[in-house]
Parts: structure tokens; sequence; C-alpha cells
């Protein structure tokens, strides 16, 4: 291989974990320091857990709202947080946060299935639904809407990094044989491991592009990952206050 | 463009409360409640939609607090921002209907008032919602009335006396809209008339009532609507009412949620709106009413139910006074807004009428015999819509219908 491709490749792989966790830790903590600046709420509602988690499901998970009103819209919006949801889920199993036993209980095809079949589907539904919802706000823009650069920067990231990522499913592996593999981004805390190296440059593509969505979060609105679950926590508790 | 307005300018985007700044944060531009808007809705320009309303607010914001700006210096907020923002914060009706379809559920009224408190920082308040503060000013209401005049509506109509007393128990808040729009005098008659007919002790504030401030915190001038507060506050507490009733949907928020927070201090007296003491008094046998068969539909004003959440109280009311009782197809928290808040009449009255002609056609279509609500802005809005578009239609304030039942009203 290429001398400048392999050490590039080692980079993404080995250092630049590290500059993501720092440069996602010091954004969040700026993030979190321009609303501490701003002044205090004068009337919060008084946070209700039960309504709070209703509505963040509802509102947030389910979109609930959009259902109401717009079917179509609905199904893009859900379809691409929900496979992003999924594929975000899938990943956990390698930072060994859940293991493939659980799907055990649904016997050895379904088990397979749900960890070998279905994340290629759900990819395949975050690229699609990623690249109608840039063409939708391409369409509405100036009209409905105007969006900021990083509006866009946040769906390309998205878009990019699933299309990668799918590459990385679809194409075959190397033929070099590794037994372990791990990125490690936290030594002994935040490793992903892998048990298959996947194809070669897809994979380190993919670990480069996840990155840049990682330390682009705090300073974009990908933060709506983070408080998204704030405000809707706040709007069931007031629900709760006005007994509506 | 002078460095003082530049620092007004950042001090008011210095407003922005952590909730609101992490609302703007937060918000992706997704459009989803520009549909769900009636200002957008009846113009189709995208300054009037609220998501682009954030948009515009984030970006003057960071111009002055950004990490970059403090690391490159700030920058300067141009002519045509500051009239761009002004012109979406004022075509808005403050219905908080947006808040309804955003996902995460964004407090947009609270956060557009804030923007309009910023919009008035930069100079750029609309002419005619500028005037109204001179007018405030001079006769503590919005309509240049004169202040000895508030209770000339009783003139107008079949009642003996107002009272107005030194003490009593109940606290009539009539509102400047229900005591100087001729369309609403009959409101405040058949107020006076069911309180007349109950054995309580009540009263009005005559020329002691002032504009509840809701205008002011509308124009973005918070300080202005704390003046109000005092003295409203000030005068019914001399009276030692132990409870205040208004008919005015935007009368009652302002006294229900925002005196509190002006005043850093809850009033000590109860504050009721007119329909919820009305439901009251209907189900304990208080008002023995004969039940009629108009065909009424019911339109929830937003400041009554989307933003105050009394929804069911008028429905329940209603139900004492007709059999049928029919419902617009969005109501409740979903309900249509009917043009008639936010100031929009002093900024684009044409927009308002266009907005209420939704309403109306709506309620033909449905072959409601009355168009019943509960807020005098609503009502000046349908009538006077419904003479624009030369559409037939009874329009009725609630208290109205009670009024009709005592017989003391014309059919």
């Amino acid at each position: 291989m290429n001398p400048f491709i392999s050490t590039m490749y080692a980079f993404w792989v080995e250092k630049l974990p590290y500059i993501t966790i720092a440069v996602f830790t010091l954004g969040m903590a700026l993030r979190i320091q321009r609303w501490l600046s701003a002044p205090k709420d004068h009337h919060l509602p008084k946070l209700d857990i039960v309504e709070s988690i209703k509505y963040i499901i509802l509102d947030v998970v389910l979109f609930r709202k959009t259902f109401k009103r717009d079917k179509l819209t609905w199904a893009l919006v859900f379809a691409f947080h929900g496979s992003i949801g999924g594929i975000i889920f899938g990943h956990m199993r390698g930072f060994h946060l859940w293991s493939a036993s659980i799907f055990d209980p649904l016997g050895h095809w379904w088990a397979d299935w749900m960890i070998h079949t279905l994340p290629v589907y759900m990819g395949w539904i975050l690229i699609g639904s990623t690249f109608l919802l840039l063409v939708r706000r391409i369409r509405l823009e100036d009209k409905q809407l105007h969006s900021l650069v990083n509006d866009y920067g946040a769906l390309l990231i998205v878009l990019i990094a699933a299309l990668v990522g799918q590459g990385m499913r679809i194409f075959p592996p190397e033929s070099h044989e590794v037994v372990e593999y791990s990125v490690v981004f936290i030594p002994k805390f935040i490793v992903l491991h892998l048990e298959l190296v996947p194809s070669y440059h897809w994979f380190h593509w993919h670990v480069l592009m996840t990155q840049l969505f990682v330390i682009y979060t705090p300073f974009s609105k990908f933060i709506h990952i983070i408080s998204g679950v704030i405000s809707p926590a706040l709007y069931g508790s007031r629900r709760k206050e006005l007994d509506i | 463009m002078t460095s003082n307005i530049q620092e007004n300018i950042k001090a008011a985007l210095g407003q922005f409360s952590r909730k609101q700044l992490m609302e703007l944060d937060t918000c992706s531009h997704c459009a989803l409640c520009t549909e769900m808007c009636p200002a957008y809705n009846s113009s189709k320009d995208s300054l009037h939609a609220p998501g682009v309303r954030t948009s515009k607010a984030v970006k003057l914001y960071d111009k002055k607090f950004s990490l970059w700006s403090k690391i490159f210096g700030e920058k300067e907020i141009t002519q045509k921002e500051m009239d761009d923002l002004a012109e979406s914060a004022y075509h808005c009706t403050l219905c908080g209907r947006c808040r309804e379809s955003c996902p995460f559920g964004f407090e947009t009224h609270e956060l557009w008032i804030r923007i309009r408190e910023i919009v008035e920082a930069m100079g750029t308040t609309p002419e005619n919602v500028a005037r109204l503060s001179n007018m405030l000013d001079e006769n503590m209401n919005p309509y240049g009335q004169d202040p000895d005049t508030r209770l000339d509506w009783s003139f107008y109509v079949d009642i003996d006396e107002v009272p107005e007393e030194d003490e009593a128990d109940i606290a009539y808040f009539i509102g400047c809209t229900t005591a100087y729009k001729g369309a609403n005098h009959e409101v405040a008659f058949s107020i006076s008339k069911i309180l007349e007919s109950l054995d309580v002790s009540w009263t009005v504030l005559g020329e002691d009532e002032w504009c509840c401030g809701a205008p002011s915190m509308m124009a973005g001038k918070v300080e202005e609507a704390k003046k109000y507060a005092e003295h409203n506050v000030k005068m019914l507490e001399d009276r030692k009412v132990k409870k205040v009733i208004t008919g005015c949907a935007g009368c009652f928020r302002s006294f229900k949620f925002e005196y509190p927070a002006l005043l850093g201090r809850k009033p000590n007296f109860e504050i009721q709106h007119s329909v919820e003491f009305l439901r009251d008094q209907l189900a304990e046998g208080k008002l023995d009413l004969e039940k009629g068969d108009e065909t009424i539909i019911y339109h929830d004003p937003c400041e009554l139910g989307r933003l105050s959440g009394i929804i069911k109280e008028p429905r329940e009311a209603l139900s004492y006074l007709t059999s049928n009782q029919i419902e617009f197809d969005e109501n409740g928290i979903d309900s249509k807004c009917c043009g008639g808040g936010g100031l929009l009449q002093g900024v684009n009255n044409d927009m308002r009428l266009d907005i209420v002609k939704i309403k109306l056609e709506e309620a033909l279509a449905k072959n409601a015999d009355i168009l019943v609500s509960a807020c005098p802005a609503c009502k000046l809005a349908f009538v006077d819509g419904a003479r624009e578009h030369e559409i037939e239609l009874e329009i009725r304030d609630i208290h109205e219908i009670v009024a009709k039942r005592f017989g003391v009203l014309e059919e």
C-alpha cells in the first residue's frame, strides 16, 4: 500500500480518536458555558418525570406531531432518525455495551439476521432518507426555511458517513487476517472492538467520517441529539401544569 | 450605524434566557412548523415562517456572542438584518401553533416576544406598534380613548349601574378591547348581567382600570408592561378582592402568567377567566337557564386554550346552553388562530382579515348557526372578517349566549 495512505489510515485509527474525544469534550463544555452564560429563566415548569418521558417518547422518538399532520414527511423523518438510532445502537455492540447473545432467544436464523442483515437494510434506509431530507431542504430553501451553513454540513456528514459505512459492509473484506482490531478512543474505557475486519479503505474512511460527526456535534445542529430531550421534557411538564 | 445602537442590540440579544438560547441552538430549521403558521400560510413569504425567525435570531446572536466573535471580533448587524427580523417578528399572531408542530415543543410564544424586545432595541419596531406606546402612556389603553370613557359601554346597553365599590369579593376586569370596541360592549354587558344575577359582591375598577400590559409585552416593552401590572394589582389589592374575573383571554393570560414574573410575586387574589367562572356557576346550578338548540361552534382563543390550558371549561359551559355543539376540525390545543392576536392588526390588517376568513368559512361549511368564542380580540376579528368577506354568520361571545337565555340580549 502507498506509504502515505498507510500512514494516514494509521493516524485516523490510532491518533485521531484521542483528538475526537478531546474536541468533543471541549466543544460540549463551550456549548454548556454558552447556555449557562445566558440569564436564568423566570418561569420554568416544575419538572414532571412521567410527563417528560412521555413527551420525549411521543414527540422526539415517534414524531407524534408530524404524524398528526403529514404522514409522508413523518415517514421520512422517522426513517431517518429510526435508522440512525438503530445504527448507533448497533455500533454499541462494538463498544461491548451489549452482545449478540441478546438475540439468541429469537433462534439462530433471526439472531443472525438481526446482527448481519438488518444493519445493511438500515444503512440503505439511512442513505435514502438523508438524501431525501437534503432534497427537501433544497426545495424548501428560501420558501419555507433559511438554512444555516451547518444545516447542510450536518446532513452531508451523515450522508457521507452512511455511504462509506455501507460500502464497508457491501464490499468484500481485504484478504489479510487480523485476529483482533480495535479503535481506542479512551484506553480501557471507550474502545471499538471489531470481530471482522471489513473492506479496508471503506472502513478507514468510515472511521474518519464518524469521527468528524462526533467532532462536529457540539458546534452544529447535531447538538439537538443532546439538547433535544430537554425541550420536550419541559413541554410535557408545562402541559401537566396547564392540565392539557 | 452608531456603536451605541450595536451595544443596545447586543444587550438585548444577551437577554435570551438559557432555555431560549438552547432552543435557538437546537432548532434544526426543519420547517415542520411552517405549514402550521397562520401568517406564513397567508403570505407564503419565507420571512414570516417561524423557523426562519430562529435562523435570523441565532445568526445575529452569533455575530455578537459566538466563540468566533470572541476570538476574531464582533460583527456589525446590518440594517437589512434588522429590518428582516422586524418584518418576521411582527408578521406573527403569537398564537403558539408553531409550538404544537415543533418536535421539541419550543415555547415559541415567549421566544417571539423576546425577539420583539430585540427589535425594539434595534429601533425597527413598526410605526403603528411604536405609536401604541404613546397612546398607552397618555390614556392607559391601546386605543387612544379618554380613560374616563372606560365605562361608557354601559350607556349603550340596558344596564342600570355598574358597581364601583371600595371593597368587594369579586372584581370584573373588563379589558380595553371589551370596554372600547363597540363590537364587544355587549360582552361587558353580558358578564355584568351574569354577576348581577348572582348573590355576590362585585365591582369594576372604572377609571382605575388600566391596560393589562399585554400590548406592551407584545411590543417587546417589558418594563412598560410592569408599570401596568403594578398599578392594576395595587388597585385590586386595595379593594381587597378575593377573585378577579376577566372575559379577555389576553388580560387573563397577563394576570395569570405574566404578572407573577413581572412583579416577582403572585398577586393576593385568584384570577379566573369568566368562562371558568360561568362554568362553575352553571355546574353548581346557580344559573338556571333553558337549553337552546342552535348549532354552536366554539373557537378556542389561542391565549385561552393553547397558551393557558382553558379548553374543556368553555365546552362544559356550552353544554348547559345548547344541545347542539359542534367542533372545528382542528380544535383545543390544535385550534387554528383567528388572526386577531399579536398586534397583527396594527401591522398588516389585510393578513389578519385573510387569516380569519379560513375559520369563518369552516364554520359556515359546518352549518353552524352561531360562532362562539371567549375573547374580545377574537370576536372583533370575526366581526371585521365577516363584514370584509360578506359572510352571514352570527358571531357571539359565550357570555352573550347566557344573556340571550336571560332574555336581556336581542336574538
